[in-house]
Protein backbone atom coordinates (compact mmCIF):
# COMPACT_ATOMS: atom_id res chain seq x y z
CA UNK A 1 0.00 0.00 0.00
CA UNK A 2 1.64 3.55 -1.10
CA UNK A 3 0.40 7.19 -0.20
CA UNK A 4 -2.89 7.61 -1.85
CA UNK A 5 -4.89 5.31 0.32
CA UNK A 6 -7.74 7.08 1.90
CA UNK A 7 -11.08 6.40 3.10
CA UNK A 8 -14.43 8.61 3.14
CA UNK A 9 -13.62 9.10 6.55
CA UNK A 10 -9.60 9.17 6.59
CA UNK A 11 -6.50 9.84 4.84
CA UNK A 12 -3.40 8.37 6.23
CA UNK A 13 0.03 8.85 4.53
CA UNK A 14 2.84 6.22 4.32
CA UNK A 15 5.85 6.46 3.51
CA UNK A 16 6.24 6.60 -0.33
CA UNK A 17 7.99 4.61 -2.21
CA UNK A 18 9.15 3.88 -5.92
CA UNK A 19 7.28 0.50 -6.43
CA UNK A 20 5.33 -0.72 -9.64
CA UNK A 21 1.68 -0.85 -8.16
CA UNK A 22 0.37 -4.11 -8.84
CA UNK A 23 -3.17 -3.20 -7.53
CA UNK A 24 -5.27 -0.18 -7.59
CA UNK A 25 -8.55 0.28 -5.87
CA UNK A 26 -10.38 3.72 -6.50
CA UNK A 27 -13.39 4.78 -5.15
CA UNK A 28 -14.54 1.35 -4.23
CA UNK A 29 -18.17 0.80 -2.54
CA UNK A 30 -20.41 -1.45 -1.95
CA UNK A 31 -23.46 -2.39 -0.26
CA UNK A 32 -25.88 -5.35 0.55
CA UNK A 33 -29.12 -4.20 0.34
CA UNK A 34 -29.62 -1.38 3.08
CA UNK A 35 -26.29 -2.53 4.65
CA UNK A 36 -23.07 -0.33 3.26
CA UNK A 37 -19.95 -2.40 3.54
CA UNK A 38 -18.06 0.17 2.10
CA UNK A 39 -17.55 2.87 0.52
CA UNK A 40 -15.52 5.33 -1.05
CA UNK A 41 -12.70 3.24 -0.30
CA UNK A 42 -9.34 3.66 -2.56
CA UNK A 43 -5.80 2.09 -1.98
CA UNK A 44 -2.91 0.76 -3.66
CA UNK A 45 -0.54 -1.86 -3.43
CA UNK A 46 3.21 -2.30 -4.58
CA UNK A 47 4.99 -4.59 -6.10
CA UNK A 48 7.39 -7.12 -3.44
CA UNK A 49 5.37 -5.55 -0.71
CA UNK A 50 2.87 -7.18 2.36
CA UNK A 51 -0.24 -5.41 3.20
CA UNK A 52 -2.33 -6.51 6.15
CA UNK A 53 -6.12 -6.31 5.94
CA UNK A 54 -7.19 -6.52 9.57
CA UNK A 55 -10.25 -5.61 11.49
CA UNK A 56 -12.78 -7.15 13.60
CA UNK A 57 -15.15 -9.30 12.08
CA UNK A 58 -18.07 -7.67 9.91
CA UNK A 59 -15.62 -5.09 8.92
CA UNK A 60 -15.88 -5.99 4.95
CA UNK A 61 -12.15 -7.52 4.64
CA UNK A 62 -13.51 -10.46 2.84
CA UNK A 63 -16.17 -8.35 0.75
CA UNK A 64 -13.28 -5.83 0.00
CA UNK A 65 -10.77 -8.79 -1.19
CA UNK A 66 -13.87 -10.78 -3.23
CA UNK A 67 -14.39 -6.86 -4.38
CA UNK A 68 -10.46 -7.02 -5.82
CA UNK A 69 -10.19 -10.75 -7.23
CA UNK A 70 -13.57 -9.84 -9.18
CA UNK A 71 -15.69 -12.55 -7.85
CA UNK A 72 -18.21 -9.74 -6.61
CA UNK A 73 -19.19 -6.85 -8.90
CA UNK A 74 -18.65 -3.32 -7.08
CA UNK A 75 -21.75 -1.06 -6.36
CA UNK A 76 -19.39 1.94 -7.49
CA UNK A 77 -15.51 2.10 -7.84
CA UNK A 78 -13.05 0.29 -10.09
CA UNK A 79 -10.12 -2.11 -9.60
CA UNK A 80 -7.34 -2.46 -11.54
CA UNK A 81 -4.81 -5.24 -11.43
CA UNK A 82 -1.43 -5.69 -13.24
CA UNK A 83 -1.60 -8.38 -15.85
CA UNK A 84 1.17 -11.02 -15.37
CA UNK A 85 2.79 -11.15 -18.97
CA UNK A 86 3.37 -15.03 -19.04
CA UNK A 87 0.62 -17.32 -17.84
CA UNK A 88 -2.36 -14.91 -18.24
CA UNK A 89 -3.21 -15.18 -14.15
CA UNK A 90 -2.87 -11.55 -12.67
CA UNK A 91 -4.02 -12.40 -9.31
CA UNK A 92 -3.81 -15.21 -7.50
CA UNK A 93 -6.04 -16.26 -4.19
CA UNK A 94 -6.14 -18.42 -1.26
CA UNK A 95 -10.02 -19.04 0.41
CA UNK A 96 -10.01 -18.55 3.81
CA UNK A 97 -10.66 -22.50 3.94
CA UNK A 98 -9.09 -23.52 0.91
CA UNK A 99 -9.85 -26.87 0.05
CA UNK A 100 -9.54 -29.35 -2.87
CA UNK A 101 -10.69 -33.03 -4.84
CA UNK A 102 -9.99 -35.41 -1.60
CA UNK A 103 -9.23 -38.24 -4.12
CA UNK A 104 -6.41 -36.32 -5.60
CA UNK A 105 -2.88 -36.24 -4.82
CA UNK A 106 -0.72 -32.89 -3.52
CA UNK A 107 0.90 -33.26 -7.27
CA UNK A 108 -2.21 -33.91 -9.38
CA UNK A 109 -4.11 -30.99 -7.53
CA UNK A 110 -1.28 -28.11 -8.23
CA UNK A 111 -0.66 -29.74 -11.85
CA UNK A 112 -4.46 -29.41 -12.46
CA UNK A 113 -4.18 -26.13 -11.71
CA UNK A 114 -1.00 -25.62 -13.57
CA UNK A 115 -2.69 -27.10 -16.75
CA UNK A 116 -5.29 -23.78 -16.22
CA UNK A 117 -2.25 -21.48 -17.08
CA UNK A 118 -1.16 -20.25 -20.51
CA UNK A 119 2.49 -21.41 -20.43
CA UNK A 120 3.68 -24.54 -18.70
CA UNK A 121 5.05 -24.53 -14.77
CA UNK A 122 7.42 -26.23 -13.13
CA UNK A 123 4.84 -27.69 -9.94
CA UNK A 124 7.78 -29.20 -7.97
CA UNK A 125 9.49 -26.20 -7.71
CA UNK A 126 6.03 -24.91 -6.02
CA UNK A 127 6.20 -27.39 -4.01
CA UNK A 128 9.66 -26.69 -3.19
CA UNK A 129 8.65 -23.40 -2.57
CA UNK A 130 5.92 -23.49 -0.25
CA UNK A 131 7.27 -26.51 1.76
CA UNK A 132 5.53 -29.57 0.29
CA UNK A 133 7.81 -31.22 -1.74
CA UNK A 134 8.24 -33.96 0.65
CA UNK A 135 4.74 -35.39 0.23
CA UNK A 136 3.60 -34.83 -3.42
CA UNK A 137 1.81 -38.02 -3.56
CA UNK A 138 -0.33 -37.48 -0.52
CA UNK A 139 -3.54 -37.39 -1.01
CA UNK A 140 -5.44 -34.34 -0.39
CA UNK A 141 -7.50 -35.60 2.17
CA UNK A 142 -4.70 -37.26 4.52
CA UNK A 143 -3.03 -33.70 4.55
CA UNK A 144 -3.51 -31.93 7.89
CA UNK A 145 -4.53 -28.33 8.27
CA UNK A 146 -1.64 -26.76 7.77
CA UNK A 147 -0.35 -28.94 4.85
CA UNK A 148 -3.45 -28.06 3.13
CA UNK A 149 -3.27 -24.16 4.02
CA UNK A 150 0.22 -24.54 2.24
CA UNK A 151 -1.18 -26.36 -0.72
CA UNK A 152 -3.91 -23.35 -1.15
CA UNK A 153 -0.65 -21.09 -1.08
CA UNK A 154 1.18 -22.70 -3.91
CA UNK A 155 -1.74 -22.73 -5.95
CA UNK A 156 -2.18 -19.37 -4.89
CA UNK A 157 1.30 -18.66 -6.73
CA UNK A 158 1.45 -20.60 -9.55
CA UNK A 159 1.98 -18.55 -12.56
CA UNK A 160 3.55 -16.36 -10.37
CA UNK A 161 0.47 -13.14 -10.53
CA UNK A 162 1.81 -9.90 -9.39
CA UNK A 163 -1.08 -9.83 -7.19
CA UNK A 164 -1.75 -12.89 -4.13
CA UNK A 165 -4.83 -12.44 -2.40
CA UNK A 166 -4.20 -14.57 0.91
CA UNK A 167 -7.72 -14.54 3.17
CA UNK A 168 -6.71 -15.39 6.95
CA UNK A 169 -3.67 -17.93 5.93
CA UNK A 170 -2.94 -18.53 9.16
CA UNK A 171 -6.30 -19.29 10.42
CA UNK A 172 -7.16 -22.40 12.88
CA UNK A 173 -3.20 -23.42 12.14
CA UNK A 174 -0.59 -23.76 14.84
CA UNK A 175 2.62 -21.19 16.05
CA UNK A 176 4.15 -22.81 14.26
CA UNK A 177 2.96 -23.27 10.66
CA UNK A 178 1.62 -19.86 11.65
CA UNK A 179 4.89 -18.69 11.83
CA UNK A 180 6.07 -20.89 8.82
CA UNK A 181 3.04 -19.25 6.78
CA UNK A 182 4.35 -15.57 7.50
CA UNK A 183 8.02 -16.55 6.77
CA UNK A 184 6.77 -18.29 2.91
CA UNK A 185 4.17 -14.82 2.46
CA UNK A 186 7.98 -12.75 3.17
CA UNK A 187 9.59 -14.75 0.83
CA UNK A 188 6.77 -14.70 -1.86
CA UNK A 189 7.50 -10.51 -1.49
CA UNK A 190 10.73 -10.88 -1.56
CA UNK A 191 9.80 -12.44 -4.63
CA UNK A 192 8.43 -9.02 -5.97
CA UNK A 193 4.85 -10.34 -5.42
CA UNK A 194 2.39 -7.80 -4.29
CA UNK A 195 0.62 -9.83 -0.69
CA UNK A 196 -2.74 -8.43 0.01
CA UNK A 197 -3.24 -10.62 3.16
CA UNK A 198 -6.84 -10.44 5.43
CA UNK A 199 -5.24 -11.59 8.97
CA UNK A 200 -6.57 -11.97 12.85
CA UNK A 201 -3.14 -12.52 13.50
CA UNK A 202 -1.53 -9.42 14.59
CA UNK A 203 2.02 -10.96 15.12
CA UNK A 204 2.02 -11.43 11.25
CA UNK A 205 0.07 -8.25 10.53
CA UNK A 206 2.60 -6.11 12.60
CA UNK A 207 5.16 -7.36 10.35
CA UNK A 208 4.06 -6.33 7.14
CA UNK A 209 5.23 -3.30 4.96
CA UNK A 210 1.63 -1.85 5.29
CA UNK A 211 -1.67 -2.06 7.53
CA UNK A 212 -5.31 -1.66 6.21
CA UNK A 213 -7.29 -1.56 9.39
CA UNK A 214 -10.71 -1.68 9.22
CA UNK A 215 -13.51 -1.07 10.32
CA UNK A 216 -17.72 -0.94 9.60
CA UNK A 217 -16.70 -0.25 6.16
CA UNK A 218 -14.23 2.25 6.53
CA UNK A 219 -10.70 2.49 6.75
CA UNK A 220 -9.53 3.84 10.41
CA UNK A 221 -6.30 3.80 9.45
CA UNK A 222 -3.42 2.73 7.34
CA UNK A 223 0.56 3.03 7.01
CA UNK A 224 2.99 1.24 8.11
CA UNK A 225 3.05 -0.85 11.72
CA UNK A 226 5.59 1.75 12.89
CA UNK A 227 3.00 4.72 11.68
CA UNK A 228 0.71 2.29 13.70
CA UNK A 229 2.74 2.75 16.78
CA UNK A 230 3.88 6.41 16.75
CA UNK A 231 0.09 7.66 16.17
CA UNK A 232 -0.96 5.42 19.22
CA UNK A 233 1.78 5.97 21.27
CA UNK A 234 1.82 2.20 21.74
CA UNK A 235 4.85 -0.21 22.58
CA UNK A 236 3.89 -2.69 19.75
CA UNK A 237 1.37 -2.47 16.37
CA UNK A 238 -0.41 -4.95 18.83
CA UNK A 239 -0.85 -2.42 21.43
CA UNK A 240 -1.48 0.11 18.69
CA UNK A 241 -4.14 -2.22 16.83
CA UNK A 242 -5.86 -2.41 20.83
CA UNK A 243 -5.92 1.04 21.38
CA UNK A 244 -7.01 2.18 18.08
CA UNK A 245 -10.16 -0.06 17.87
CA UNK A 246 -10.61 0.30 21.61
CA UNK A 247 -10.57 -3.36 22.83
CA UNK A 248 -9.34 -5.24 25.54
CA UNK A 249 -8.49 -8.84 25.77
CA UNK A 250 -11.15 -10.86 24.91
CA UNK A 251 -13.48 -8.22 24.08
CA UNK A 252 -13.31 -5.26 21.53
CA UNK A 253 -15.36 -2.56 21.26
CA UNK A 254 -15.96 -1.04 17.54
CA UNK A 255 -18.16 1.87 16.97
CA UNK A 256 -20.17 1.41 19.90
CA UNK A 257 -20.64 -2.34 20.38
CA UNK A 258 -19.33 -4.43 22.10
CA UNK A 259 -18.57 -7.75 20.43
CA UNK A 260 -17.17 -10.73 23.12
CA UNK A 261 -14.67 -12.97 21.57
CA UNK A 262 -14.51 -11.82 18.03
CA UNK A 263 -11.68 -10.74 16.00
CA UNK A 264 -9.35 -9.16 18.94
CA UNK A 265 -10.53 -12.10 21.21
CA UNK A 266 -9.44 -14.03 17.93
CA UNK A 267 -6.46 -11.89 17.63
CA UNK A 268 -5.05 -12.22 21.39
CA UNK A 269 -5.38 -15.74 21.55
CA UNK A 270 -3.08 -16.28 17.75
CA UNK A 271 -0.79 -13.51 19.36
CA UNK A 272 -0.14 -15.32 22.62
CA UNK A 273 0.36 -18.16 20.80
CA UNK A 274 2.54 -16.36 18.50
CA UNK A 275 4.72 -15.67 21.62
CA UNK A 276 5.25 -18.64 23.18
CA UNK A 277 6.36 -19.80 19.49
CA UNK A 278 9.72 -21.18 19.50
CA UNK A 279 11.84 -18.59 17.34
CA UNK A 280 13.83 -21.50 15.77
CA UNK A 281 13.31 -24.77 14.57
CA UNK A 282 10.19 -24.02 12.51
CA UNK A 283 10.27 -27.20 9.83
CA UNK A 284 9.02 -27.10 6.62
CA UNK A 285 5.70 -29.54 6.74
CA UNK A 286 5.40 -32.92 5.51
CA UNK A 287 7.69 -33.48 8.68
CA UNK A 288 5.60 -33.93 11.92
CA UNK A 289 2.96 -31.27 11.17
CA UNK A 290 0.18 -33.88 11.36
CA UNK B 1 -10.01 -22.61 -29.37
CA UNK B 2 -5.96 -22.62 -29.54
CA UNK B 3 -3.65 -25.13 -28.35
CA UNK B 4 -3.60 -24.00 -24.89
CA UNK B 5 -7.05 -23.66 -24.37
CA UNK B 6 -7.69 -27.46 -25.84
CA UNK B 7 -5.28 -27.83 -22.85
CA UNK B 8 -6.87 -25.99 -20.62
CA UNK B 9 -9.68 -28.05 -21.62
CA UNK B 10 -8.35 -31.26 -21.75
CA UNK B 11 -7.23 -30.12 -17.85
CA UNK B 12 -10.73 -30.15 -16.34
CA UNK B 13 -11.84 -33.47 -18.63
CA UNK B 14 -9.15 -35.42 -17.25
CA UNK B 15 -9.89 -34.15 -13.78
CA UNK B 16 -13.56 -34.48 -13.61
CA UNK B 17 -13.08 -37.77 -15.13
CA UNK B 18 -10.81 -39.04 -12.44
CA UNK B 19 -12.91 -37.86 -9.90
CA UNK B 20 -15.90 -39.71 -10.90
CA UNK B 21 -14.32 -43.24 -11.27
CA UNK B 22 -11.94 -42.67 -8.32
CA UNK B 23 -15.62 -42.46 -6.26
CA UNK B 24 -16.98 -45.34 -4.64
CA UNK B 25 -20.47 -44.59 -5.42
CA UNK B 26 -18.89 -44.94 -9.07
CA UNK B 27 -18.32 -48.51 -8.79
CA UNK B 28 -21.52 -49.42 -6.72
CA UNK B 29 -23.93 -47.52 -9.68
CA UNK B 30 -22.16 -48.88 -12.58
CA UNK B 31 -22.08 -52.00 -11.04
CA UNK B 32 -25.68 -51.74 -10.25
CA UNK B 33 -26.48 -51.21 -13.39
CA UNK B 34 -24.30 -53.60 -15.19
CA UNK B 35 -26.09 -56.51 -13.19
CA UNK B 36 -29.55 -55.46 -13.42
CA UNK B 37 -28.80 -55.09 -17.72
CA UNK B 38 -27.24 -59.04 -17.36
CA UNK B 39 -30.22 -60.16 -15.07
CA UNK B 40 -32.55 -58.73 -17.46
CA UNK B 41 -30.69 -60.05 -20.38
CA UNK B 42 -30.44 -63.17 -18.84
CA UNK B 43 -33.83 -63.98 -17.91
CA UNK B 44 -35.14 -62.54 -20.80
CA UNK B 45 -33.05 -65.35 -22.88
CA UNK B 46 -31.44 -63.33 -25.66
CA UNK B 47 -33.75 -64.88 -28.46
CA UNK B 48 -32.61 -61.44 -30.64
CA UNK B 49 -31.38 -58.56 -30.61
CA UNK B 50 -34.67 -56.51 -30.96
CA UNK B 51 -35.98 -58.24 -28.07
CA UNK B 52 -33.46 -57.21 -26.45
CA UNK B 53 -34.24 -54.15 -26.73
CA UNK B 54 -37.24 -54.60 -26.14
CA UNK B 55 -36.53 -55.67 -22.82
CA UNK B 56 -33.94 -53.34 -21.67
CA UNK B 57 -35.43 -49.92 -22.80
CA UNK B 58 -38.06 -49.39 -19.88
CA UNK B 59 -34.94 -50.17 -17.57
CA UNK B 60 -32.67 -48.07 -19.61
CA UNK B 61 -35.10 -45.26 -19.76
CA UNK B 62 -34.98 -45.27 -15.69
CA UNK B 63 -31.82 -45.56 -14.86
CA UNK B 64 -29.70 -43.97 -17.05
CA UNK B 65 -31.24 -40.57 -16.12
CA UNK B 66 -30.99 -42.05 -12.27
CA UNK B 67 -26.84 -42.82 -13.22
CA UNK B 68 -26.51 -38.97 -15.09
CA UNK B 69 -28.03 -37.01 -12.10
CA UNK B 70 -25.87 -39.12 -9.26
CA UNK B 71 -22.60 -38.64 -11.82
CA UNK B 72 -23.01 -34.80 -12.27
CA UNK B 73 -25.28 -32.90 -9.94
CA UNK B 74 -22.71 -31.81 -7.49
CA UNK B 75 -19.72 -31.48 -10.64
CA UNK B 76 -19.62 -27.89 -10.20
CA UNK B 77 -21.78 -27.23 -7.41
CA UNK B 78 -18.65 -29.46 -4.85
CA UNK B 79 -16.51 -26.96 -6.36
CA UNK B 80 -18.11 -24.02 -5.35
CA UNK B 81 -18.73 -24.70 -1.89
CA UNK B 82 -15.36 -26.23 -0.94
CA UNK B 83 -14.40 -22.73 -2.92
CA UNK B 84 -12.57 -24.19 -5.52
CA UNK B 85 -14.70 -22.55 -8.09
CA UNK B 86 -13.71 -19.08 -6.98
CA UNK B 87 -9.92 -20.12 -7.39
CA UNK B 88 -10.56 -21.36 -10.92
CA UNK B 89 -12.05 -18.14 -11.90
CA UNK B 90 -8.27 -16.37 -11.09
CA UNK B 91 -6.98 -18.70 -14.00
CA UNK B 92 -7.75 -17.83 -17.55
CA UNK B 93 -10.18 -20.41 -18.36
CA UNK B 94 -13.32 -19.19 -20.11
CA UNK B 95 -16.59 -20.68 -18.14
CA UNK B 96 -17.26 -22.16 -21.76
CA UNK B 97 -13.74 -24.12 -21.56
CA UNK B 98 -14.53 -24.89 -18.22
CA UNK B 99 -18.22 -26.43 -18.61
CA UNK B 100 -17.76 -28.33 -21.64
CA UNK B 101 -15.01 -29.61 -19.54
CA UNK B 102 -16.75 -30.50 -16.67
CA UNK B 103 -19.30 -32.12 -18.80
CA UNK B 104 -17.16 -33.96 -21.26
CA UNK B 105 -15.14 -35.57 -18.49
CA UNK B 106 -18.69 -36.52 -16.65
CA UNK B 107 -19.89 -37.68 -19.60
CA UNK B 108 -17.59 -39.92 -20.66
CA UNK B 109 -17.70 -41.67 -17.32
CA UNK B 110 -21.31 -41.89 -17.92
CA UNK B 111 -20.67 -43.28 -21.13
CA UNK B 112 -18.96 -45.85 -20.13
CA UNK B 113 -20.92 -47.39 -16.79
CA UNK B 114 -23.60 -47.21 -19.59
CA UNK B 115 -22.21 -48.49 -22.76
CA UNK B 116 -19.89 -51.18 -21.76
CA UNK B 117 -22.65 -53.28 -20.43
CA UNK B 118 -24.89 -52.99 -22.98
CA UNK B 119 -22.54 -54.03 -25.13
CA UNK B 120 -21.35 -56.57 -22.98
CA UNK B 121 -25.49 -58.55 -22.92
CA UNK B 122 -25.71 -58.31 -26.40
CA UNK B 123 -22.74 -61.16 -26.85
CA UNK B 124 -25.16 -63.27 -25.35
CA UNK B 125 -27.52 -63.60 -28.04
CA UNK B 126 -24.93 -65.48 -30.40
CA UNK B 127 -23.96 -67.28 -27.70
CA UNK B 128 -26.91 -68.52 -26.27
CA UNK B 129 -30.07 -66.80 -28.57
CA UNK B 130 -32.70 -68.87 -29.81
CA UNK B 131 -32.35 -67.39 -33.51
CA UNK B 132 -30.14 -66.79 -36.29
CA UNK B 133 -28.30 -63.29 -36.49
CA UNK B 134 -27.16 -61.67 -39.61
CA UNK B 135 -24.14 -59.38 -39.83
CA UNK B 136 -25.62 -56.91 -41.80
CA UNK B 137 -29.25 -55.42 -41.42
CA UNK B 138 -30.83 -55.39 -45.13
CA UNK B 139 -34.26 -53.35 -43.69
CA UNK B 140 -35.39 -52.37 -40.48
CA UNK B 141 -37.39 -55.96 -40.19
CA UNK B 142 -33.78 -57.69 -40.20
CA UNK B 143 -32.89 -58.44 -36.19
CA UNK B 144 -29.20 -57.94 -36.52
CA UNK B 145 -26.27 -57.02 -34.27
CA UNK B 146 -26.72 -53.09 -36.20
CA UNK B 147 -30.24 -52.69 -35.16
CA UNK B 148 -28.71 -53.43 -31.48
CA UNK B 149 -25.84 -51.01 -31.82
CA UNK B 150 -28.22 -48.21 -33.31
CA UNK B 151 -30.15 -48.97 -29.78
CA UNK B 152 -26.85 -48.56 -27.80
CA UNK B 153 -26.05 -45.03 -30.22
CA UNK B 154 -29.25 -43.76 -29.23
CA UNK B 155 -28.70 -44.40 -25.37
CA UNK B 156 -25.59 -43.16 -25.92
CA UNK B 157 -27.53 -39.55 -27.24
CA UNK B 158 -29.70 -40.53 -24.19
CA UNK B 159 -26.99 -40.24 -21.91
CA UNK B 160 -25.46 -36.94 -23.22
CA UNK B 161 -28.70 -35.09 -23.13
CA UNK B 162 -29.23 -36.23 -19.10
CA UNK B 163 -25.30 -34.91 -18.36
CA UNK B 164 -26.06 -32.20 -19.69
CA UNK B 165 -29.25 -31.67 -17.52
CA UNK B 166 -27.41 -33.00 -14.75
CA UNK B 167 -24.87 -30.73 -15.35
CA UNK B 168 -27.52 -27.35 -15.66
CA UNK B 169 -28.76 -28.29 -12.36
CA UNK B 170 -24.95 -28.90 -10.61
CA UNK B 171 -24.47 -24.96 -11.33
CA UNK B 172 -27.92 -23.65 -10.78
CA UNK B 173 -28.35 -25.53 -7.03
CA UNK B 174 -27.02 -23.34 -4.06
CA UNK B 175 -26.09 -25.66 -2.09
CA UNK B 176 -26.04 -30.01 -2.00
CA UNK B 177 -29.34 -30.38 -0.60
CA UNK B 178 -30.84 -28.17 -3.37
CA UNK B 179 -28.84 -29.82 -5.79
CA UNK B 180 -30.25 -33.02 -4.54
CA UNK B 181 -33.88 -31.90 -4.26
CA UNK B 182 -33.72 -30.31 -7.62
CA UNK B 183 -32.35 -33.63 -9.53
CA UNK B 184 -34.64 -36.08 -8.09
CA UNK B 185 -37.71 -33.98 -8.97
CA UNK B 186 -36.11 -33.72 -12.49
CA UNK B 187 -35.60 -37.48 -12.45
CA UNK B 188 -39.15 -38.10 -11.40
CA UNK B 189 -40.71 -35.89 -14.01
CA UNK B 190 -38.66 -37.13 -16.76
CA UNK B 191 -39.58 -41.25 -15.91
CA UNK B 192 -43.11 -40.81 -15.33
CA UNK B 193 -44.21 -36.98 -14.84
CA UNK B 194 -44.20 -35.42 -18.70
CA UNK B 195 -45.97 -39.16 -19.80
CA UNK B 196 -48.45 -38.81 -17.17
CA UNK B 197 -49.43 -35.28 -17.51
CA UNK B 198 -49.22 -36.39 -21.66
CA UNK B 199 -52.25 -39.19 -20.60
CA UNK B 200 -54.00 -36.56 -18.77
CA UNK B 201 -54.06 -33.88 -21.14
CA UNK B 202 -55.09 -36.86 -23.95
CA UNK B 203 -57.53 -38.27 -21.57
CA UNK B 204 -58.97 -34.30 -20.93
CA UNK B 205 -59.06 -33.49 -24.18
CA UNK B 206 -56.38 -31.36 -23.34
CA UNK B 207 -53.77 -32.26 -25.79
CA UNK B 208 -55.03 -32.61 -29.33
CA UNK B 209 -54.20 -36.44 -30.64
CA UNK B 210 -52.57 -34.89 -33.95
CA UNK B 211 -49.41 -33.02 -31.75
CA UNK B 212 -48.62 -35.67 -29.72
CA UNK B 213 -45.52 -36.91 -31.76
CA UNK B 214 -44.12 -33.03 -31.32
CA UNK B 215 -45.56 -33.28 -27.04
CA UNK B 216 -43.51 -36.59 -27.19
CA UNK B 217 -40.16 -34.98 -28.52
CA UNK B 218 -40.24 -32.32 -25.51
CA UNK B 219 -39.12 -34.67 -22.97
CA UNK B 220 -35.88 -36.59 -22.94
CA UNK B 221 -37.03 -39.70 -22.21
CA UNK B 222 -40.40 -39.44 -24.55
CA UNK B 223 -38.56 -38.59 -27.06
CA UNK B 224 -35.43 -41.16 -26.96
CA UNK B 225 -38.46 -44.16 -26.48
CA UNK B 226 -39.85 -42.79 -29.64
CA UNK B 227 -36.91 -42.97 -31.59
CA UNK B 228 -35.76 -46.59 -29.86
CA UNK B 229 -39.70 -47.85 -31.13
CA UNK B 230 -39.22 -45.98 -34.58
CA UNK B 231 -35.77 -47.03 -35.87
CA UNK B 232 -34.73 -50.11 -33.74
CA UNK B 233 -38.35 -51.54 -33.40
CA UNK B 234 -40.20 -50.06 -35.59
CA UNK B 235 -39.52 -52.01 -38.43
CA UNK B 236 -41.10 -55.37 -36.62
CA UNK B 237 -43.81 -53.66 -34.93
CA UNK B 238 -47.06 -52.85 -36.50
CA UNK B 239 -49.21 -50.39 -35.99
CA UNK B 240 -49.27 -46.23 -36.23
CA UNK B 241 -46.05 -44.71 -35.73
CA UNK B 242 -45.71 -43.74 -31.89
CA UNK B 243 -43.56 -40.02 -32.49
CA UNK B 244 -41.58 -38.18 -35.38
CA UNK B 245 -38.03 -39.18 -35.33
CA UNK B 246 -36.87 -36.00 -36.83
CA UNK B 247 -38.87 -34.14 -33.79
CA UNK B 248 -36.74 -36.46 -31.16
CA UNK B 249 -33.78 -35.63 -32.73
CA UNK B 250 -34.73 -32.34 -31.92
CA UNK B 251 -35.99 -32.38 -29.38
CA UNK B 252 -33.36 -33.99 -27.53
CA UNK B 253 -30.52 -31.76 -29.09
CA UNK B 254 -32.39 -28.88 -28.08
CA UNK B 255 -32.14 -30.18 -24.38
CA UNK B 256 -28.68 -30.86 -24.76
CA UNK B 257 -27.87 -27.57 -25.96
CA UNK B 258 -30.35 -25.81 -24.20
CA UNK B 259 -29.43 -27.24 -20.48
CA UNK B 260 -25.65 -27.01 -21.36
CA UNK B 261 -26.04 -22.98 -22.78
CA UNK B 262 -27.83 -23.05 -19.18
CA UNK B 263 -25.06 -23.70 -17.37
CA UNK B 264 -22.58 -21.67 -18.75
CA UNK B 265 -24.43 -18.96 -18.36
CA UNK B 266 -25.09 -19.82 -14.22
CA UNK B 267 -21.63 -21.54 -13.62
CA UNK B 268 -20.46 -17.87 -12.38
CA UNK B 269 -20.74 -14.04 -12.74
CA UNK B 270 -18.89 -11.02 -11.63
CA UNK B 271 -15.39 -10.21 -13.39
CA UNK B 272 -12.50 -12.01 -14.41
CA UNK B 273 -9.58 -10.26 -13.37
Amino acid sequence: MTDDTQSGSEREVSEGRNQTQVLEVEGLGHSFGDVDVFSDLSFSLAEGTVTALVGPNGSGKTTLLRAVLGLLDPDEGRVEIERSPDSGRRIGYLPQSPAFRPAFTVEETLQFYADLLEKEVDVSAVLDRVGLSQVPDRRVDALSGGMTRLLGVGQAILGDPGLVVLDEPTGDLDPRMTEYVFDVVADLADDGMGILLATHNLTGAGEADDVLLLDHGDVVMSGSPADFVARTEAEDFRGAFLELTGGEEGAVSIGGADREGEAVGETDADGAADSAAPSAGVQAPGGDDE
Amino acid sequence: MNRRSLDRAFAVVGRELNTVVRTRAFLALSGGFALVVAVLAWTAGAIGYVPLVLDLLTPVEVLVPALALAFGYRSVLGDEERGELDVIRTYPVSRATFVVGVYLGRAAALLVAVVAPLLAVALLVPAFGGVGTQVIASHGATDSPLVYLRFVALTSLFALVLMAAALAVSTTAGTTRSGLVVAIALGVALVVGFDASIVAGLAGGIVPEGGLDVLLALSPNSAFRGLVLETVVGGIASGAPAASPAASVVGLLGWLVGALAVAVLTVWSGTRR
